[in-house]
């Protein structure tokens, strides 16, 4: 039969065939990520809206700028940046994976399921540690009119404005003792000794000439929506990716027990590689939305 | 000639599998009746589970309207049932919040979503394409216990110590939010939240298969426009449902972040008993958006099935061809894309912006149009139809009156102005009823009553249908009707004793009369309750493969069909289901190819 | 020809190795090229906002920028990665036509968020006091 002849005179639509010339498996398969787009579309719209109620929101690039290993130094937009090419080239793998499974290739579906898997987990991880360093990242904050020491979780924002002269000034003269402390630990001025000095031993008067205001960048409170979007959205997304590597993983052991080829297709790749596209263009908007604009 | 051996060979395979999965029709009663995966005894479990949810909820209003009609007067029983909900035969506030909340979730979700589209589109879907089963059996009967599993976390947040959900059934924060704001605020809140992201699973699973079922199961010659109008109900169903309930999944999940992580999602500057509480930025606002982008579908995801049915039910028995099929299916299709456009026209009053409300009233009385031509082809349909009042056709025709009256008072609530003075008070209450509440009610009796003899081979008995019918149409009139004049007075809802108000004691009396009416409407529908139980044991038996003279496939299927429906090939389709009282003959039907001197429709 | 396990699919068509390996090949560079221009888009949106008075019209620029290649991207991930392009027009259009809904969906949410902010800062003087004032970064 002439496939080409056969497209162009098919009648798609009169019953007894699939008028999309697709397995009910599949066509069920994007119709669920249509679904799941709709829940992130919710996640990301809503967001967007409570982003558009306030008047002053974080620049990404101020707060994504850390690095593993690197210390303090200010790298915005680095890690995302490795966290997204690790997510494209494992979505480049599984469509590898997908086409090998088209060519009944079995070696070939086994050896990019696992670069794929390989790909998702280091990701996972990524994430892992971005998370880590907000939740626990020290940051100096204005708020109540004292200084504090906060992270990045669900119910405090350290990233707000830059905290004017005047205010840091009476702040700091109600800050508590040990908070002074901790302050002057986490950036002391060089001349007030090494970084070695033993902060407790000096006098309030001395220790608050020791904390070096400016190199704290000593801000206000952020928009607590922040955190709870972030870790909320990436949370999801991360779960997805997380049940994405399962899939993955059951696919792999089913490919090896020649479930699949017994079977005579490798259609459930198809369909787990679906899933896996799908986790990378969420991410795509997921980092639109937390990490450029 | 080669082409039918093909398909004889593909049936015959499909059988062969059907054979091997199920052991050669020895199932044993667990996978015959409970894990079942055939798509007729699923609908059968979602209807049944569906009655007994309306038993429930139906009982918690008949207590709560007790509530609002007898205010002053105790009622012993109530104490003995409720123990300190019911202190001294009083509803208290508390549990009369969570009585208006359960009554509302269990009805519109339960009853309403899963008790009418899972039934009829498991019944009906497979039966009217022309397919074996439903595209994936096993993720249909997956749905079922997601739903069963959803009911029981529901059922189980009656019984904790402090109550069910008692914000309402749209679960508004900030009052939902907040464990501190009352008793239902605590466990039984987020047992409604965990309920609820169950039964969305298998709303999704359901859609899903629905959907792909629709599209690829279809028999040889089921063209899309040669599909039943129930069909297209069917299908524009599980699209709403497939797109709008991952909305409210996200809007819920935030809501349980915002009750168990402490963020900020809808909430912000609040005081509560004292307590000024941290959370800042949020915005409540965006909850109802959230919850309406689901919950305006949601009402077309509980109309359109009963749309549909009707439609068919109203040609049949008419004995005429359903007028104009075409517009139909455009004004469905209207109907299902409006529904995601209109969302906010439930919060005209909130704060929201009014400028963005009024882009709103301008889609919302767009709806209108299409649900004009769908009921001016009902009543074309009927007109000088050779009717037969049996008691689905009647159910049906009572959905049309039923559509009428409470679709004209949307019109009234659509306009953003008038809904300044007409929101929350009696006339939402008595629109939404009538036009979303009992008229689907109504779908979903017709449609029981049209396929009762194809599900169980029997046939329900006829006069229990009349009075049953004739007792619930009078009853809701007489229950609905009143409402519009507390309404329009200005009556509140969801307050459960209104005597404190001058202006509404003109009302005790309206409202003892509405309890009355309304308990005794619950009371008839044990009519029905009793009439279906008995009828699958002992109701007349059905001779005739064809009862109603009907022109869709599931009729041509054995009086009791098996696993697989037809017994040899599956029939194919030559014609569109409405060819009644053509070239003389009563009914011609799908499967009878086209002769070569017929008429066009 | 029918498919083997599905007998609804009635046609389906292999592309030779070489075409596919190439478009996966252009596919993956392209991605992480317009990658590379969205981060440097995004550092200079960062080194706007630095200095002093950052022009507001020029980072909203950008942003869109920003936008219409996440756009793209999401463009080759579903056409090419996901192979809708290579299926048949009415599968193209059952996905693409209800993304549509996300217009309207974004537009009224977005729009009801600012106005919600303008509403905050008309009558919740101490509100506004304490966020509207300029940023300093």
């Amino acid at each position: 039969m002439a496939t080409t002849a056969t497209v162009q005179q098919t009648k798609w639509w009169t019953g007894g065939k699939s008028p999309f010339n697709m397995e009910y498996g599949k066509l069920m398969m994007w119709y669920f990520l249509m679904s799941d787009a709709f829940t992130f579309g919710a996640f990301l719209i809503s967001y967007g809206s409570i982003r558009f109620s306030q008047n002053f929101w974080p620049d990404p690039s101020v707060v994504f700028n850390a690095f593993p290993g690197a210390g303090h130094a200010n790298l915005p937009l680095a890690f995302v940046s490795v966290m997204t090419f690790i997510l494209i080239i494992s979505s480049v793998t599984m469509v590898l994976a997908v086409h090998a499974g088209h060519n009944n290739d079995k070696q070939g579906v086994v050896k990019w399921l696992f670069w794929t898997i390989v790909g998702g987990a280091a990701f996972l991880g990524c994430q892992a540690w971005e998370w880590h360093h907000l939740i626990t990242g020290e940051h100096a904050v204005l708020v109540n009119g004292q200084l504090d020491i906060v992270g990045q979780t669900t119910r405090i924002n350290p990233w707000g404005r830059l905290a004017a002269q005047a205010d840091i000034a009476t702040a700091i003269q109600n800050t508590p003792r040990e908070m002074l402390i901790r302050l002057a630990e986490m950036g002391g001025h060089e001349h007030a000794g090494t970084a070695h000095t033993n902060f407790a031993s000096l006098p309030n008067a001395e220790l608050i000439k020791a904390i070096d205001v400016e190199g704290l960048h000593i801000r206000e409170n952020g928009p607590v929506a922040f955190g709870g979007y972030f870790f909320g959205i990436t949370g999801f997304h991360g779960f997805h990716v997380f049940s994405g590597v399962i899939i993955n993983i059951i696919m792999l052991l089913m490919t090896q027990k020649d479930v699949f080829a017994r079977r005579g297709h490798y259609l459930m790749i198809e369909k787990a590689g679906l899933y896996w596209h799908f986790v990378d263009l969420v991410w795509v908007f997921v980092f639109l939305c937390f990490y450029l604009i | 000639m080669s082409e039918t051996t093909t398909v004889h060979i593909a049936d015959a395979k499909h059988a062969t599998t059907h054979h091997e999965e199920h052991g050669h029709h020895q199932q044993s009663f667990i996978s015959k009746y409970i894990f079942s995966m055939d798509h007729k005894t699923i609908g059968k479990q979602f209807l049944i589970t569906g009655i007994v949810w309306a038993v429930i909820g139906g009982l918690f209003s008949v207590i709560f309207r007790l509530q609002l009609g007898y205010p002053d007067t105790t009622f012993p029983i109530l104490e003995t049932f409720f123990g300190k909900w019911a202190k001294g035969g009083q509803i208290q506030p508390e549990f009369y919040y969570s009585l208006v909340t359960m009554h509302g979730t269990i009805l519109v979700f339960f009853v309403l979503t899963a008790g009418l589209s899972g039934t009829f589109a498991n019944i009906l879907i497979p039966l009217q394409i022309g397919a074996r089963d439903m595209a994936s059996p096993f993720l249909n009967m997956l749905s079922y216990w997601f739903f069963f599993i959803a009911g029981i976390v529901m059922a189980s947040s009656i019984f904790v110590q402090t109550g069910p959900a008692s914000s309402g059934w749209t679960m508004y924060p900030p009052l939902s939010a907040l464990r501190q704001a009352g008793d239902g605020q605590k466990i039984g809140t987020d047992l409604w939240l965990i309920s609820m992201a169950l039964f969305i699973i298998s709303s999704l699973l359901g859609g899903l298969n629905y959907i792909t079922t629709i599209l690829n199961m279809r028999t040889k010659g089921m063209s899309m426009t040669r599909l039943p109008l129930p069909i297209w109900a069917m299908f524009f169903t599980a699209v709403l449902g497939v797109l709008s309930f991952p909305v409210l999944l996200s809007g819920a999940i935030l809501l349980l972040f915002d009750r168990n992580l402490g963020t900020s999602f809808y909430l912000s500057d609040i005081v509560i008993n004292g307590e000024i509480l941290p959370n800042e930025g949020g915005s409540a606002i965006l909850y109802q958006h959230l919850f309406w982008f689901l919950g305006h579908p949601e009402v077309y995801i509980i109309l359109l099935p009963a749309m549909g049915m009707v439609s068919e039910i109203l040609s049949v028995n008419s004995r005429k061809p359903i007028f104009g099929y075409m517009a139909m299916l455009g004004s469905l299709f209207a109907i299902a894309i409006l529904a995601f456009l209109v969302w906010a026209h439930h919060m005209f009053v909130a704060g929201l912006n009014p400028f963005l409300g009024s882009v709103f009233v301008l889609l919302t009385l767009l709806i209108a149009v299409p649900s004009a031509i769908k009921v001016f082809n009902w009543l074309t349909t009927i007109w000088r139809g050779n009717i037969r009042f049996t008691p689905a056709a009647l159910f049906a025709i009572g959905f049309v009156s039923l559509f009428i009256s409470g679709g004209l008072t949307g019109i009234f609530l659509g306009n953003s102005t008038i809904d300044i003075h007409l929101h929350d008070t009696m006339f939402v209450v008595a629109h939404f009823h009538i036009v979303m509440g009992v008229a689907s009610m109504f779908g979903m009796l017709a449609g029981v009553y049209h396929w009762f003899p194809k599900m169980y081979g029997r046939y329900l008995n006829n006069t229990l249908g009349y009075i049953h019918f004739w007792v619930t149409i009078v009853g809701a009139y007489l229950t609905f009707w009143p409402m519009h004049y507390q309404g329009l007075a200005g009556v509140p809802r969801r307050y459960l004793d209104k005597s404190g108000w001058v202006n509404f004691n003109q009302f005790g009396e309206l409202d003892k009369f509405i309890t009355v009416v309304s308990m005794i409407v619950f009371v008839a529908q044990f009519i029905f309750i009793i009439n279906f139980f008995y009828s699958i044991y002992k109701g007349r038996k059905v001779r005739t493969a064809n009862p109603w003279g009907a022109n869709t496939l599931e009729w041509t299927t054995p009086i009791n069909p098996g696993h697989g429906n037809w017994e040899g090939d599956i029939p194919e389709v030559h014609r569109w289901p409405y060819d009644y009282g053509k070239d003389g003959r009563e009914f011609i039907p799908q499967t009878e190819p086209v002769g070569a001197s017929e008429s066009k429709h | 020809m029918q498919h083997p396990a599905f007998e609804e699919v009635t046609i389906h068509h292999h592309t030779d190795d070489a075409t596919f390996k190439k478009k996966v090949k252009n596919t993956t560079i392209l991605l992480s090229v317009i990658t590379v221009v969205e981060l440097i888009i995004g550092l200079t949106i960062y080194n706007i906002h630095k200095g002093e008075a950052p022009n507001e019209l020029l980072v909203l620029m950008f942003k869109g920028m920003v936008c219409i290649l996440t756009l793209a991207k999401a463009y080759y991930i579903v056409s090419v990665f996901m192979h809708l392009g290579d299926e048949i027009r009415n599968v193209i259009m059952t996905i693409v036509v209800p993304l549509l809904l996300f217009i309207w969906f974004i537009t009224a949410f977005i729009w009801d968020g600012n106005s919600y902010k303008n509403l905050r800062n008309k009558y919740d003087a101490h509100y506004k006091e304490t966020s509207v004032t300029p940023a300093k970064h």
